[in-house]
């Protein structure tokens, strides 16, 4: 059965669909364990500042290559049995969750600290200071550079290939194997991944624009 | 900030990976072939990118020799077929942790015996050094200073690694694409594969028009499957010895290597 | 299962050591020509000329929003087809120096922009060339303006090489690789290089801060 370049690119547009998958699951996960990294980070006691700060310098001091190989050749030592998109997801959402922690924080200190005086003044107990003054000002200014990060996030999915989670990349090795065109397959492959990061490169940046001035 | 943080680092992630270590027990369970049949279908663990025994057709749907022989395997044990793509570094793992019930295109070595084991013979296998038509390699001893391409954790590597001079560059991949990728693309002078797989690159004419030019050891392919499962290893030797038999295992070597079984090869 | 075993550690230390200094170069030589390739990228963001800055942004765009190891791959797999082919190593070189540059352009245009306008015309008051002014006055107070982001986004492709192992690259990830399928302790193995990798990222920031200072004066950090 031969390829034809059609073959080739419905094959890898049906592929990224896995890999659209595995970014959002990783975006919302290391979203929710982000905010939690957020809180920890801003935390008045000195052990759950530290124990956050550790996170993110291992997280992002370290490759997501190896941080994927260690869950998924982790996990089976205790016991687990792992396949490739659970070590993928959770690899992902570990390594997203450090570096939207990081840029939240950025957003939740750009907030001039008079903001948290006068809540306080208002008697706000410090939950509530966060939530009802400091989060809605830090949420605009997060959307970009989030927008931002879920670029990266989508890039990154490229990594999980190497530990077997069938996505874009994975298909379009097994498909140059097939073909021997490995210019015509990893230069649609490159075009599948700028088609789907440039349209919210581009957002990210109209969002910087107008919610900065406005 | 960092540098105090450090010691606490290092020895977090060396205390972390002695305890996991240290942990590491396996659940019970009951014989493989109950198992298989009462769950209804076959787990078989192959390569994508492996041809002519597998590999992917325009529907990327998996085909070749590897995948007849599973197929027959499921239509006798009367469940379905469910392929798995493996690499030829996670595929022993896979198979000890379950995530597969058998691997296909595995050679015999002294080391696998001691953690999987092996049906009867089903396919031959030569593994070869290829090299372009213009390369003069006439044995091992000629791969000095030469680059050779091999799939990382296979029996080709094992046995390049022992007969190659100490010059010679070896370059191993994480998988069989890379290595016929970077041959063909001129990035290595030589690939260390099965003969067959050598024919199905030659077979597409690529223009550094490879040939084989000596072989390193003969390996023919067994099904793996994990260690004490006698129920199950004679009932996947009996497929064999009856496809072997009735012709059926000769009609798939014709058709994915255009030549005749024969029963020494294996 | 074996426990933790500290032989495979000696046997396997001439490796990494071996696959550290790989990857130390990769990084160091990307640095040099990465930074060089940011300075004039930016430059020609800020171009008069049309075509230069459209030119310049459509090569930022493009490598910002693919992978790397897409283009890696490209770069090793797929540009021999044209006739370039590029032994590993360099092709490695060549795939992080092009994609380190697409981010440090952008950076290095932020530092750019920040300049007064101010600098330019006083250096052109003291009858100095267009040329001189932005090398010798304007770029270093653009990059002392932007120099954590640009030791930043060092390191950040320092990580990302470990991905060149797929293209046999004998380097840190490459040795990890190879002692993990000969002694078959993967989780071990990987837990060790990751931290060698942690302790390279801590490393190489404080070289670049250092060396930033030296050349940029006091302040950088």
């Amino acid at each position: 059965m031969e390829f034809t370049f059609w073959d080739i690119l419905r094959n890898l547009l049906l592929a990224a669909r896995w890999t659209l998958g595995l970014s959002l699951a990783g975006f919302v996960c290391g979203s929710s364990i982000g905010l939690l990294l957020l809180l920890a980070r801003i935390s008045p006691r000195k052990p759950i500042r530290l124990g956050a700060v550790f996170y993110i310098e291992l997280f992002q001091g370290t490759p997501l290559l190896l941080q994927l190989f260690l869950v998924f050749f982790g996990l089976p030592l205790i016991g687990l049995d792992v396949q490739p998109w659970m070590a993928a997801g959770l690899g992902l959402t570990l390594w997203a969750s450090a570096y939207l922690g990081e840029i939240w924080r950025g957003c939740v200190e750009a907030i001039h600290v008079s903001q948290w005086d006068a809540a306080a003044a208002l008697g706000l107990h410090r939950a509530y200071q966060f939530r009802l003054v400091i989060l809605p000002q830090a949420a605009r200014i997060a959307v970009a550079p989030t927008v931002g990060f879920l670029v990266q996030l989508i890039k990154a999915t490229a990594l999980t290939s190497i530990i077997g989670f069938s996505e874009l990349l994975k298909t379009s090795n097994v498909i140059t194997n097939a073909t021997f065109a490995p210019f015509t397959v990893y230069g649609v492959v490159a075009l599948i991944y700028f088609a789907i990061c440039f349209p919210l490169t581009r957002y990210s940046k109209y969002i910087e624009r107008i919610l900065t001035v406005g | 900030m960092t540098s105090c943080l450090l010691p606490r680092r290092g020895l977090a992630a060396v205390l972390l990976s002695g305890a996991i270590a240290a942990l590491g027990w396996t659940t019970a369970r009951a014989d493989a072939l109950s198992d298989i049949q009462k769950a209804g279908v076959l787990k078989a663990g192959v390569f994508e990118d492996f041809p002519p025994f597998a590999s992917a057709g325009s529907d990327m749907s998996l085909h070749g020799y590897d995948i007849d022989v599973a197929n027959a395997l499921a239509t006798t044990l009367g469940v379905k077929l469910a392929l798995v793509g493996v690499t030829g570094q996670n595929r022993i793992p896979y198979l000890n942790e379950h995530k597969v019930d058998i691997l296909l295109s595995v050679g015999w070595s002294t080391e696998r015996e001691k953690v999987i084991d092996f049906t009867a013979a089903y396919a031959p296998y030569y593994i070869a050094v290829l090299g372009p038509h213009a390369l003069a390699v006439p044995d091992a001893a000629a791969m000095a200073g030469k680059t050779i391409g091999v799939n990382r954790g296979t029996l080709e590597d094992t046995s390049l690694t022992k007969a190659a001079p100490p010059t010679a560059d070896i370059k191993r991949f994480d998988n069989y694409n890379g290595v016929i990728s970077a041959f063909l693309a001129g990035q290595v002078q030589l690939i260390a594969v099965g003969n067959d797989v050598g024919a199905s690159v030659l077979a597409r004419h690529p223009s550094i028009e490879p040939e084989q030019k000596f072989q390193l050891m003969s390996s023919p392919d067994h099904i793996a499957l994990n260690k004490n499962e006698p129920a199950f290893k004679k009932t996947l030797d009996d497929v064999i010895t009856k496809m072997k038999a009735d012709g059926s295992l000769n009609k798939i070597s014709l058709q994915w290597l255009q030549k005749p079984l024969d029963p020494k090869d294996l | 299962m074996a426990g933790f075993d500290p032989n495979w550690v000696v046997e396997g230390a001439e490796a990494l050591a071996n696959g550290v200094a790989m990857t130390v170069w990769l990084i160091a030589v990307t640095i040099l020509f990465g930074g060089a390739l940011s300075v004039i990228g930016a430059a020609a963001r800020r171009s008069r000329l049309a075509w230069c800055r459209g030119l310049a942004s459509g090569y930022v765009e493009l490598i910002r929003n693919t992978p790397f190891i897409v283009q890696l791959f490209f770069v090793f797999f797929g540009l021999p087809s044209l006739g370039l082919r590029l032994n590993a190593t360099v092709a490695a070189i060549l795939a992080m120096t092009i994609n380190v540059s697409a981010y440090g352009t952008e950076i290095v245009r932020a530092g750019l922009d920040a300049v007064a306008p101010g600098q330019r015309e006083a250096g052109r008051a003291l009858g100095l060339r267009g040329l001189i002014i932005f090398l010798f006055i304007v770029l270093p107070q653009a990059l002392r303006a932007v120099f954590p982001a640009l030791a930043s986004q060092m390191v950040i492709t320092m990580l990302d090489s470990a991905v060149v192992s797929q293209i046999a690259v004998r380097d840190l990830t490459y040795e990890a690789d190879l002692i993990q399928s000969h002694t078959f302790l993967s989780f071990q193995t990987y837990a060790l290089v990751t931290a060698i990798y942690l302790g390279l990222s801590i490393l190489l920031r404080r070289v670049l801060g250092l060396a930033g200072r030296a050349v940029l004066g006091p302040g950088i950090s």
